[in-house]
């Protein structure tokens, strides 16, 4: 193995090399230690394909005190890193372009389960439905379900704050963590938020959840458990037009009835859903329908199902299909989280775009996405979190084809500008990674983005946690210089 | 986005900048209303955000609102109350305090046990750290991960990071029906294990639900014993149904929603408060060691599915020796809230950590900023 490397950051770089990789044989093990290019394939790509980078080895700690061990290896030689947990990331966060790839799918146990309290205790590399699956015996099951729950990591799932479409209700995965034991670059192991009582000081938690890699690594989460519900029911709303589907959502958010999940998905989805292996039974005349779904105590849920389904209507429904039972339920929902499976049928390539705006604005940008999409020739499909205004415009192309994969390019750029246009933000879930990083500078001025670096450098000094990601350096103000600056950051954030 | 400097920042960024280049330590304050708590906070200037005031964004269909910093909870519970909409936040001390404070403190009451605690409500901010940086972390949408999680960060960090200037929070509609019931309970032990056990089981989650020792009661009004007080939230069937879960404690009758704005404004400013808390399934043992205070008028109420004990007691040589006696021997968490020197002597420092020690450090290089509210005092 040729040595790399490594691109140059503010201390001396690390090399990786024979010698490290014999390193960190000795503690993992030489068969969860990859370099030759043919074994690193897997890990070149995360859930978003449009980009390729390899790692220059990658690792496979088994336990707590492996990943720990290396871990301190690598702070030991200046090594930078890159945390993954199953690769289901939808921002090219978990890529490491070089770097020395840790995979903590292995940390897969879960140490203890406290129904009473309704708490978790988890490895990093707990798949998310496992969790849920595994806490079902008592009631109990874990609220963030991304759509990659079947695959994805509560591990992963800290780092990107990741939500689903349960979210609405529930909320994302920062409302779930009470306390992290992680980590950090150099070595050192902390631990964030309190197991027990109330905690007092920083919220260091919040400060870790989200933090895409870049803090350390979380080995131990102790997590909120949901009770489940007593009752669900789940309704499927077509309309004619995507402008009353929109107003349903605003009608049926301002009654005060909070539907665990309410999304929406146009006609070009559906039609993608309905021609796949996912068919959900989804009207493929209609231009978009809302899948929402109610739940709670029995006692009640006919009459909020009753409202929204009248709210529904007098907004322009067409047809108003509420699931018989528990089969028919978990078939609308196929449709929906496997919609961007489906699209792979349309053409080779997909990508998938993550922003929020306001409720309230939907119609408008829904529009105007349409309108960015015939100028750029391209198919636009909308599938996405409408209750909570998180758009998840997508657009399947063929990447051989240089000037479809160019105007697909500025349509996105075009959507995002839109969506940040009318008050809303880059990012609901997906976190920034690689993909977003041209887009921070949209939403928060060089003196944010300085605050942002300086926070990193409280956990990661030497920036060698997942680095390039997250906070674009070029307009990060330098902190140090940033005292004698002008207040510039009106108008941006 | 705001589109233009607020005067009112500006003069902020320059008084900041100017005590940092000082080294001159400032108390950061919104109304003033905690400040006052016996907090040691080491420093002679003050600077408030008292005037940067008023609601800059807010369309009721987002459910969200923006305001500045020093816009008082009373004005946006007016504001919001016109949309049957509400900031689920009812901290104790009432609505007086400014937003700001309320975030910066991480204050709630009541309410946390439907709707959670300021960091489950705040969207985004804007602070001036004590360098003088005008930075913003989160945004104004219900739903955003851009960017490393400073509004999170900020929040409870008692103004030690930064001065809060402007806040965006998550409202929720205000439920159709919003009753609230009183069930008088046994007094002997086992009574909070009880309430807990029943939330536990039951398929929703009040808005609120307090139990009550027999002294809080009477001063509430609310009878003579202890009692468990639920607010209830929802259309008519299912309140209806949510208050006959409750029959099993006891004979179950409604009472004015006012009883919970009596109990947020309970406590006198001069009042020792503390809470103690733990893992939920240990609320009796925890409330057992607050009651020990019963013998000095304490009023007492818990919040069993947060596992939380309040205690509030009227401040004296003796209730202090006594407040003494149990802050030192629970070994579960203990929180502060209005305490005089001796006793915030006992509590362990929040923040004291080498981590939080490094946060502060970052966001606050010349430790102008409320020094010594959290962290070691140097």
């Amino acid at each position: 193995m040729s040595a790399t490397a490594l691109p140059s950051t503010s201390n001396p770089p690390g090399i990786i090399d024979q010698a490290l990789a014999d390193r960190l044989a000795g503690i993992v093990g030489a068969k969860r230690v990859l370099y030759r290019p043919s074994e690193l394939l897997t890990y070149t790509s995360d859930g978003l394909p449009s980009y390729h980078k390899q790692p220059g080895l990658a690792v496979f700690p088994g336990t707590r005190d492996e990943v720990v061990a290396v871990v301190r290896v690598l702070a030991e030689r200046h090594v930078p890193f890159v945390p993954r947990g199953a690769g289901t990331g939808l921002s090219g966060g978990a890529l490491a372009d070089g770097l020395v790839l840790i995979g903590l799918n292995r940390l897969t146990r879960i140490l203890s389960i406290d129904a009473e309290n309704c708490r978790a205790v988890v490895e990093p590399g707990v798949v998310n439905v496992a969790l849920s699956r595994a806490v079902a015996q008592y009631g109990l099951h874990y609220a963030p379900d991304p759509s990659s729950q079947a695959a994805c990591t509560i591990g992963g799932n800290v780092a990107e704050n990741a939500g689903g479409p349960h979210c609405l209700k529930y909320g994302v995965t920062t409302n779930h963590v009470v306390a992290i034991t992680a980590v950090l670059p150099s070595g050192e192991i902390v631990e964030l938020g309190d197991t027990e009582g109330e905690h007092e000081g920083y919220d260091l938690v919040g400060a870790f959840v989200g933090s895409e890699g870049c803090f350390g690594i979380a080995l131990q989460v102790t997590v909120r458990l949901s009770r489940n519900a007593e009752a669900v029911r789940t309704l499927l709303a077509d309309f004619m037009s995507l402008d009353s589907a929109a107003r349903a959502v605003s009608g049926v958010v301002a009654t005060g009835i909070v539907p665990a999940a309410l999304e929406m998905i146009d006609q070009a989805t559906i039609r993608a859903v309905e021609s796949s292996i996912y068919a959900a039974g989804y009207p493929t005349d209609a231009s978009a329908a809302l899948l929402i779904e109610l739940d709670g105590a029995a006692a009640g849920l006919e009459h909020d199902v009753a409202t929204v389904e009248s709210i529904c209507k007098s907004s322009g429904a067409r047809t108003v299909r509420i699931a018989r039972d528990e089969a028919e339920r978990a078939r609308l929902w196929q449709g929906r989280k496997k919609a961007f499976g489906a699209m792979g049928r349309v053409s080779s390539h997909l990508v998938v775009q993550d922003a929020v705006v306001p409720r309230t604005r939907l119609p408008e940008v829904l529009e105007r996405i349409h309108e960015i999409g015939e100028r750029h020739r391209v198919r636009v499909c909308n599938v996405f979190h409408a209750g909570d205004g998180n758009l998840h415009p997508n657009i399947a192309y063929s990447a051989a084809d240089a000037d479809e994969t160019a105007r697909v390019h500025l349509a996105m750029r075009e959507i995002m500008r839109a969506c940040v246009d009318v008050g809303g933000t880059i990012t609901g879930e997906h976190g920034v990674g690689l993909d977003k990083l041209e887009y921070m500078a949209l939403i928060f001025s060089p003196d944010s983005l300085a605050t942002m670096c300086a926070l990193r450098e409280v956990f990661d000094p030497e920036r060698r946690a997942n680095p390039g990601k997250v906070v674009p350096m070029h307009a990060c103000r330098e902190w140090t210089a940033a005292p004698a600056a002008r207040v510039t950051s009106r108008g941006r954030a | 986005m705001t589109a233009v400097a607020l005067p009112g920042v500006g003069a902020l960024v320059d008084r900041v900048r100017d005590a940092a280049a000082r080294r001159a330590a400032l108390r950061v304050v919104g109304q003033g209303t905690w400040f006052d708590a016996g907090r040691p906070v080491l420093a002679q200037e003050t600077i408030s955000t008292r005037d940067l005031a008023g609601i800059i964004e807010y369309v009721p269909g987002d459910l969200t609102l923006t305001a500045r910093a020093g816009t008082t909870l009373a004005e946006i519970v007016e504001a919001t109350a016109a949309h049957g909409q509400w900031l689920a936040l009812d901290p104790h001390g009432g609505d007086a305090g400014t937003l700001g404070a309320t975030i910066a403190t991480a204050s709630s009451g009541p309410l946390a046990t439907g709707f959670g605690t300021p960091r489950d409500l705040v969207l985004g901010l804007e602070l001036v750290t004590g360098a003088g940086i005008v930075a913003r972390g989160g945004g104004r949408v219900v739903k955003n991960v851009a960017g490393f999680d400073i509004a999170r960060l900020l929040t409870g960090s008692w103004g030690s990071l930064g001065v809060i200037t402007e806040v965006s929070v998550r409202l929720h509609a205000r439920p159709a029906v919003d009753e609230s019931i009183i069930v008088p309970l046994p007094a002997k032990s086992g009574a909070v294990e009880r309430v807990r056990t029943l939330l536990r089981r039951i398929p929703f989650t009040p808005l609120a639900c307090e139990v009550v020792n027999a002294a809080l009661a009477r001063a509430l009004g609310a009878g003579a014993a202890p009692a468990a007080i639920v607010r209830l939230g929802g259309n008519r069937e299912a309140v209806a149904a949510q208050r006959a879960a409750f029959d099993e404690l006891g004979s179950v009758r409604e009472i004015d929603v006012s009883v919970w704005q009596r109990l947020r404004t309970i406590e006198s400013r001069d009042a020792i408060v503390f809470r103690l808390s733990a893992l939920p399934a240990r609320i009796e043992s925890v409330w057992t060691s607050a009651a020990a205070l019963e013998g000095e008028g304490a009023l007492i109420h818990a919040a069993p599915a947060r596992g939380i004990v309040r205690c509030v007691l009227r401040r004296s040589d003796g209730t202090t020796a006594a407040a003494a006696s149990v802050l030192s021997s629970t070994s579960c968490s203990r929180i502060g809230e209005r305490l005089p020197s001796e006793l915030w002597a006992i509590l362990p420092r929040p923040g004291a950590d080498a981590l939080s020690r490094r946060v502060k450090h970052a966001f606050d290089p010349a430790g102008v900023l409320n020094p010594g509210v959290i962290g070691e005092l140097e």
